[in-house]
């Protein structure tokens, strides 16, 4: 607890000062406001001083007193302790006490006999009495920050109250796109998570803070590789081929990469979950949005630094033979032609290192009363656990903000950017070549050494056998991206309750890549004699968002809000690259282009397109009472995305809610039910991020077609229509009902349950169309119907809180059930896609292994069904081998479960989570479990004992449950006492993460790619590992 | 920005139409003329070769292969999609082409002189789709986006011949390299009359000589291998050719890459500057041993022991046997990497790339000859046939036999066009095809044409199954 605050108010009523004080501090005030109405105005400025005394100085001059109780501070009038004794002297009085939830007794309390103005407050012990009271009457006990509660006086003489705070959680502001609301108001379903609760430790990606902490809300980290992104999938994806990530919207401005932010910066995350709340985001809204606030407006001065460095290697490698075991194998077997090369290499490792992360935070702020400002820096290094990839990454973000107009006038301006310099193990440019590492490491023979007796790379010949240590070391690839983010915001109060925001913003993202192949490269730089290449994209978004929202109260009980706006996105992304051949000496590396000798046209490119999306939005929130509520929101998108015949797309949305708890009937019920809300709604948002720019229109394009014009006897490129256009191509539109309870039991634990049903219409995807009459064997249409049924809960709760020992945790579980209900309409027929290629694969090219068909999730796995073997171990089929379906590949459950311990000033947290249910296939060990691969190739210890002969080939046999439970994140931190030497905060913890994994999954990792709806589930023998980990890190504050 | 109005714009989308020859690799078939789908199945379903599965698994590929050697294909087959697609893509982009020049600002003089080269490079695509799935629909409007059916492979000879005939006489009467000329329009209708009666049941045997007749400008190259060199568009023979040129971006004619056993680069370059070779394609047993040992053409196949250039040794393969290419392959569904002969037909030299630059030869001026002796013998008159035969036998270093046959004439074509695509639409012509061979039983008649893909039946109900499938 922070008991040091630094105020400064002039001519501030104590209310005012007293919510300066509850900014900086954990404690909270409790008055009834007609007894500090009266305390004259006060100007105090105080730097680090002590709560306690602060207090007693305001209240020095007033008849007024406090009494702490846990965090709250008591205010009441120094007279009530007198009351009592005049009280007792009546006649037919009712007298009781007033406790908190904790039993500490509450000073001050209102106690009045409703309908009248008769009442007395609590005195310093919560004690109160009254008297003159009629038979039916109803005690009303009220506080401020507290329930109230009404009791039936009926025959009682003594009735005993516990109040308890408003429900928490209920009061917290959220942030719902275009404004804020308070928890309690909402109508839709709208998950939050603060700075506290993001995911700690080492973060490669600013997806991953979300890990486990939203129900619903799949992220899945499936590489280790330090510049890879997490992907993020909100109630199990809407689209077969579009993105299935949810739109992110940072500080009112959607679209912006996530990365961008860097995790210090922000203060919390809104998920918008259902349709409903979804709508105002319109043809960007249907996997749901995410609201990103980035911290800005923390009062006061405050200096931070966070640093850890974290250590890490890969958690798991396959099993193969090694040296011996291969030799062993071979005399066993007296394989013939079996070469050993007299080595001793475990080629997986051969690759591998020890991680290393460090990561330098740096922040100041400074806010007052009339403005602020906030920078902050960071630094941040990550090598990683494969031998030359790494990321370095430098973040920094400043922004400010200014009051004018006698507080009318809001102005605001930030800048977030992010450079980042990446070493990636797959390289190229104009195409990426995939130097197959992870697959070259299985594949090699482990007598082979890393290098021969002359210190040279070994390099067996073989298109199998190129030696990954070599392909690692002797290229260069640098890539650096820049990310930068700035905006300016304008918030005027035009009259009291309208208030007119325009917010202005431009993002811009670049990549440069560069990448040396040098002479002695073995494969590329040898044939091509070097190749150096660079290339050069971005894109930039300008967007303007306007709109006023204009809050009015009338007949007491009635609150409206409403809102307007117009948003205006222009999309514009450009590159060009280049790369040359031959090489007379590598000395340049990729510095000098025009050295190369060998000039090809197909060695340079550039290109360029843009877009615009246009829209109108509104919504109404209507507040009854605090009981019944209602929102409507309407939005119109038009984009040059879509084709000429649907320009514009319409996505409306109605929402209820009921808050039980607030009835009177449901009072007999308050010992027990603190809250308890009802939400319906059901709303229409759309999908257009599958559409790239000119999909609707028959382009005309170079195609990579060059002719031969005998006339010149040269070669010249040729233009042709390089697409089928499609006039009619439009948004995916997904109607959405939800149905939500809020609630809060028993003091301790609140929580939310949804159920949802999503059905998604004019699905996106290239269609396979037929030849004659198209040009071309596919088309960009809306086909298809796709369903998701769920449900997702949430459960908070504060286990323990004494003064020194405080335990809470949080529980997340949802199920997800999805089914392609049609994949044909009056002009594209199709009765299967088939995805999931094994092209590739030996002996699988042109195969596939799921099939997107009607009747079934996507994701599901089709092939043979294995039944064991034959005598000879060769894999035996049900039904001769005919397909079938073989499982699916999408989750039945997610679950995140974390918790946080605090003891005096130690603090433990656990974070886990885990998916239950889905199957992946174990390409992996299909390839290398196929003995056929001995002597030559390597393979797996456990394919010697299995008795299969077989070669490799799809089928049930390789598809396994893939359930997991991973312990994510353990942090034990310690805070050292150093307010005496002048620093506020100086804590240490160390983190493990990654620390194991439950699962009956064989292979390395069951938690693989499901980018790409089309394809999920398939751990195909070539991606980064991912490490384990353990971080030391301290945070300090100033 | 509207593109293609003006004659310098209309010359480069007229040059998509010719592109359109060489395929692509769309993700959903690689329909390369030159690669795995395309021409693997014409060739794998003649005698002339096959793709075994090896051991371990490689180029088992689901099936596909093994199907079309044994001539049991479904229409799921994707070599046949493959095929289809290749062919009707490039008759939709040739129909755009002619839309496009339509709506241009050119003269209807300058549109006229252009479109008749566009029909015949459709009516090209065509041949091939009589050839191979014989009833299909017949577009030729880019506008019209209805779901057509199809026409009978007869009503499709009609068209190609009516095509041909309507432009022959308005195309270049030159010889323009890589051009649909006159000399081209008449040798597709010699090719086309040629297999009259396998197309429609009636022979044209006269039509096809006379058609031949009219090529000229031609002669036969002195060395028969002056046709595959790296550069042969100096070949005088060579009729219609599909250019490459892998630096100016061209892809897909990868063939010969493929073909050989990866350490044969050690048998071409000291340093093995040759690209890594997936060992695909192999020669059918007994193919090799067909060929007169004193014939030149049979350097167009690679048999026996490699030697490694820097060593002058065997090559030995990774499990240390040596690279040997043996005629004889023991178990189709388990080869080892050194058995069948290989294709090995144009030029291979140290250095190459995946991608090649030697011109994909289409038509020769020696088919124009054996097409002509074909036809005389047919007709009853070998000795008018002789001639022809002769300048062929003399080239291959061969004598010409005492009698002239319909047998000597089938076997002529294998070796003069051994791997050039020819020999399925022969072996039908001779009935050959349907009778068994290596690892093939009888074929039924109606696998004389391939099925239309189930793929393109499923998304176009219009369409009518060839019947048998």
């Amino acid at each position: 607890q922070n008991s040091k605050v630094s105020v400064k108010v002039e001519n501030g009523t104590l209310s005012e000062i007293f919510n300066k004080i509850e900014e900086q501090s954990e404690y909270r005030f409790f008055y009834q406001n007609e007894q500090i109405r009266d305390v004259e105005r006060k100007s105090i400025d105080v730097n680090n001083k002590n709560i306690l005394e602060l207090v007693s100085d305001l209240l020095g001059s007033t008849d007024l007193t406090y009494k702490i109780v846990d965090r709250n501070i008591i205010i009441f009038p120094s007279s009530v302790k007198n009351n009592i004794d005049n009280a007792f002297q009546q006649q037919k009085s009712i007298s009781g006490k007033v406790t908190d939830s904790s039993g500490g007794s509450l000073p001050g309390v209102s106690v009045v006999i409703k309908g009248t103005t008769t009442g007395t407050i609590t005195d310093a012990n919560g004690n109160y009495s009254l008297s003159n009271i009629p038979a039916n009457a109803t005690l009303q006990f009220s506080f401020v920050g507290m329930k109230t509660q009404e009791i039936v006086a009926e025959s009682k003489t003594s009735i005993n109250v516990m109040l308890v705070e408003e429900a928490f959680g209920i009061d917290e502001v959220v942030a719902v796109g275009y404004g804020t609301l308070k928890r309690s108001d909402l109508t839709g379903s709208v998950a939050s998570v603060s700075s506290m609760n993001l995911k700690k430790g080492v973060v490669f990606s600013t997806e991953q803070l979300l890990q486990g902490k939203v129900s619903g809300l799949s992220v899945i980290q499936s590489s280790g590789d330090p510049t890879s992104t997490a992907s993020l999938r909100l109630r199990g994806g809407t689209s077969l081929s579009a993105s299935n990530g949810p739109l992110v919207v940072v500080d009112g401005i959607s679209g912006v990469d996530f990365n961008t932010i860097q995790p210090s910066e922000i203060i919390s995350i809104d998920v918008l979950k259902d349709a409903s709340a979804c709508a105002i985001y319109g043809s960007r809204g249907a996997n749901g949005v995410i609201i990103v606030t980035t911290n800005s407006t923390h009062k006061g001065k405050t200096v931070k630094y966070d640093g850890y460095y974290a250590m890490g290697k890969v958690a798991k490698n396959v099993d193969l033979l090694s040296a011996s075991q291969w030799r062993k194998y071979v005399k066993d077997n007296n394989s013939v032609g079996a070469v050993d090369y007299g080595g001793d290499t475990d080629w997986q490792k051969s690759i591998q290192q020890t991680s290393v992360v460090k990561s330098q935070t740096v922040s100041f702020s400074n806010n007052g009363e009339d403005g602020g400002s906030r920078v902050s820096l960071n630094y941040l290094n990550n090598k990683g656990a494969i031998i030359t990839s790494g990321l370095e990454r430098i973040g920094a973000s400043l922004s400010g903000h200014q009051y004018a107009l006698n507080k009318k006038l809001r102005l605001e301006a930030g800048i977030h950017s992010t450079f980042d310099k990446k070493n990636e193990i797959n390289v190229g440019i104009l195409n990426t070549i995939d130097f197959s590492i992870f697959q070259r490491a299985f594949n090699l023979n482990p007598t082979i050494p890393i290098r021969n007796a002359n210190g040279e790379f070994s390099n067996i010949s073989g298109v199998s056998y190129e030696n990954p240590v070599e392909i690692l070391t002797n290229r260069t690839s640098d890539n650096s991206q820049q990310r930068m983010f700035g905006y300016g915001k304008v918030e005027l109060e035009i009259i009291k309750g309208l208030k007119g925001v325009i917010n202005a913003s431009y993002e811009y993202n670049s990549i440069q890549n560069r990448l040396y192949i040098p002479t002695y490269a073995v494969i590329i730089g040898q044939t091509d004699n070097g190749r150096a290449d660079r290339s050069l994209t971005d894109f930039s978004n300008k967007q303007l968002e306007s709109y006023l929202t204009y809050d009015i109260k009338f007949n007491g009980e009635n609150k409206l809000n409403v809102l307007a706006g117009y948003s205006y996105l222009d999309h514009t992304y450009e590159g060009f690259g280049a790369q040359r051949r031959s090489f007379d000496t590598d000395a340049f590396s990729y510095n000098n282009l025009g050295s190369g000798q060998d000039i090809r046209a197909t060695d340079v490119s550039s290109f360029k397109g843009r877009s615009n999306l246009i829209s109108f939005y509104g919504r109404a929130n209507y507040n009854y009472n605090n009981k019944y509520l209602a929102t409507a929101s309407l939005r119109k998108d038009g984009s040059s995305r879509f084709g000429a015949n649907n320009k514009w797309g319409l996505f409306p949305s109605a929402s209820l809610a009921w808050r039980i708890s607030e009835e009177s009937f449901m009072k007999n019920y308050s010992g027990w039910l603190d809250n308890l809300k009802l939400r319906a709604g059901y709303g229409i948002t759309g999908n257009q991020d599958g559409i790239g720019e000119y999909k609707s229109l028959s382009l005309i394009g170079a195609g990579g077609a060059p002719y031969y014009d005998a006339e010149t006897s040269s070669w010249k490129q040729s233009y042709g229509i390089i697409q089928n256009d499609n006039p009619d191509l439009k948004w995916e539109s997904t109607a959405q009902l939800n149905f939500g309870i809020d609630f809060s039991v028993f003091k301790f634990i609140n929580g939310s349950f949804e159920i949802y049903s999503k059905k998604t219409s004019n699905l996106l995807y290239t269609y396979e169309v037929p030849q004659p009459p198209y040009l071309y064997g596919t088309i960009l249409a809306n086909v298809g119907d796709l369903s998701n049924k769920g449900v997702e809960l949430t459960l908070n709760a504060n286990l323990l809180k004494k003064t020194h020992l405080s335990w809470n945790a949080t529980l997340t579980l949802s199920h997800n059930v999805q089914k392609i209900e049609k994949l044909s309409n009056q002009t594209y027929q199709t009765d299967a896609i088939y995805s999931g290629s094994l092209h590739g694969l030996p002996g699988m090219s042109g195969q596939y292994a799921q099939v997107i068909k009607e009747g079934y999730a996507v994701g599901t796995f089709w092939g043979p069904k294995s039944i064991g073997l034959d005598k000879d171990g060769a894999i035996m089929y049900a039904n001769n081998g005919i397909a079938q379906d073989l499982g699916n590949a999408q989750p039945k459950y997610n679950v995140g479960l974390s918790t946080d311990l605090n003891y005096k000033r130690f603090d433990f947290q656990i974070a886990t989570y885990g998916m239950f249910g889905q199957k992946v296939l174990n390409a992996t060990n299909m390839v290398l479990s196929d003995p056929n691969r001995m002597p030559l190739n390597n393979v797996t210890n456990s394919s010697l004992t299995s008795g299969i002969t077989s070669n490799a080939s799809f089928s049930s046999q390789w598809i396994e449950d893939a359930s997991f439970l991973r312990l994510q994140n353990v942090t034990l931190g310690y805070t050292i006492d150093t307010e005496k030497i002048g620093i506020e905060k100086c804590r240490i913890y160390f983190t493990g993460e990654n620390l194991f994994v439950l699962t009956k999954y064989s292979g390395i990792d069951p938690e693989v790619n499901i980018d790409g709806l089309d394809h999920p589930g398939m751990d195909v023998y070539n991606y980064y590992p991912k490490t384990r980990t353990i971080s030391i890190g301290v945070n300090l504050s100033f | 920005v509207e593109y293609g109005k003006t004659p310098e714009e209309i010359k480069t989308i007229v040059g998509n139409a010719y592109a359109s020859l060489r395929g692509f690799n769309d993700g959903i078939t690689i329909s390369y003329p030159t690669g795995e789908y395309v021409f693997f199945l014409n060739e794998i379903a003649s005698e002339e070769a096959c793709i075994a599965t090896k051991v371990g698994g490689g180029w088992y590929d689901g099936g596909v292969y093994l199907e079309a050697q044994k001539h049991t294909w479904t229409p799921a087959n994707r070599m046949i999609l493959a095929s289809w697609r290749y062919c009707f893509e490039g008759v939709s982009k040739v129909n755009s082409v002619i839309f496009q020049v339509e709506e241009s600002n050119l003269s209807e003089e300058q549109k006229k002189a252009i479109n008749v080269e566009l029909r015949g490079i459709r009516a090209y695509y065509y041949y091939q789709l009589l050839d191979m799935f014989g009833n299909v629909p017949i577009v030729t409007d880019y506008k019209n986006a209805e779901l057509p059916a199809n026409s009978s492979r007869k009503q499709v000879f009609e068209f190609v011949e009516s095509e041909l005939k309507d432009i022959v006489n308005e195309l270049p009467s030159a010889t323009i390299y890589a051009r649909f000329t006159q000399n081209v329009a008449n040798a597709l209708l010699g090719r086309l009359y040629l297999n009259a009666e396998v197309f429609t049941g009636t022979p044209r045997w006269q039509d096809c000589i006379n058609a031949c007749k009219k090529v000229t400008n031609y002669i036969l190259e002195p060395n028969y291998f002056t046709n595959f060199l790296i550069q042969n568009e100096v070949s005088k023979e060579n009729i219609f050719m599909i250019p490459y040129d892998s630096k100016s971006g061209t892809t897909g004619n990868y063939l010969q890459s493929m073909c050989v056993q990866e350490y044969q680069k050690f048998a071409i370059s000291r340093t093995g500057n040759y690209p890594g070779s997936p060992n695909g394609l192999l020669s059918q047993p007994g193919l090799y041993s067909s060929f007169d040992n004193n014939d030149v053409r049979k350097k167009s196949l690679l048999e026996g022991k490699q030697i490694n250039l820097s060593t002058g040794k065997v090559i030995l393969l990774d499990d240390g046997t040596e690279l040997n290419y043996t005629e004889a392959i023991g178990d189709i569904n388990a080869a080892n990497a050194n058995e069948g002969v290989r294709m090995y037909k144009y030029e291979v030299k140290d250095g190459e790339g995946w991608e090649r630059d030697h011109d994909w030869v289409l038509i020769r001026y020696s088919e124009i000859l054996l097409m002509q002796a074909e036809c005389y013998i047919r007709l009853g008159n070998s000795e008018l046939a002789r001639p022809f035969v002769q300048q062929i036998r003399s080239r291959a270093g061969l004598s010409t036999p005492a009698t002239l046959d319909l047998n000597f004439i089938n076997n002529e074509l294998k070796f003069e066009f051994v791997y050039e695509g020819h020999r399925r639409t022969d072996n039908i012509r001779f009935g050959d095809y349907f009778r068994p061979w290596w690892n093939k039983g009888v074929t039924s008649a109606y696998r004389g044409i391939f099925p239309i893909p189930q793929s393109v039946l499923e998304k176009n109900k219009n369409l009518i199954q060839n019947p048998g499938y």
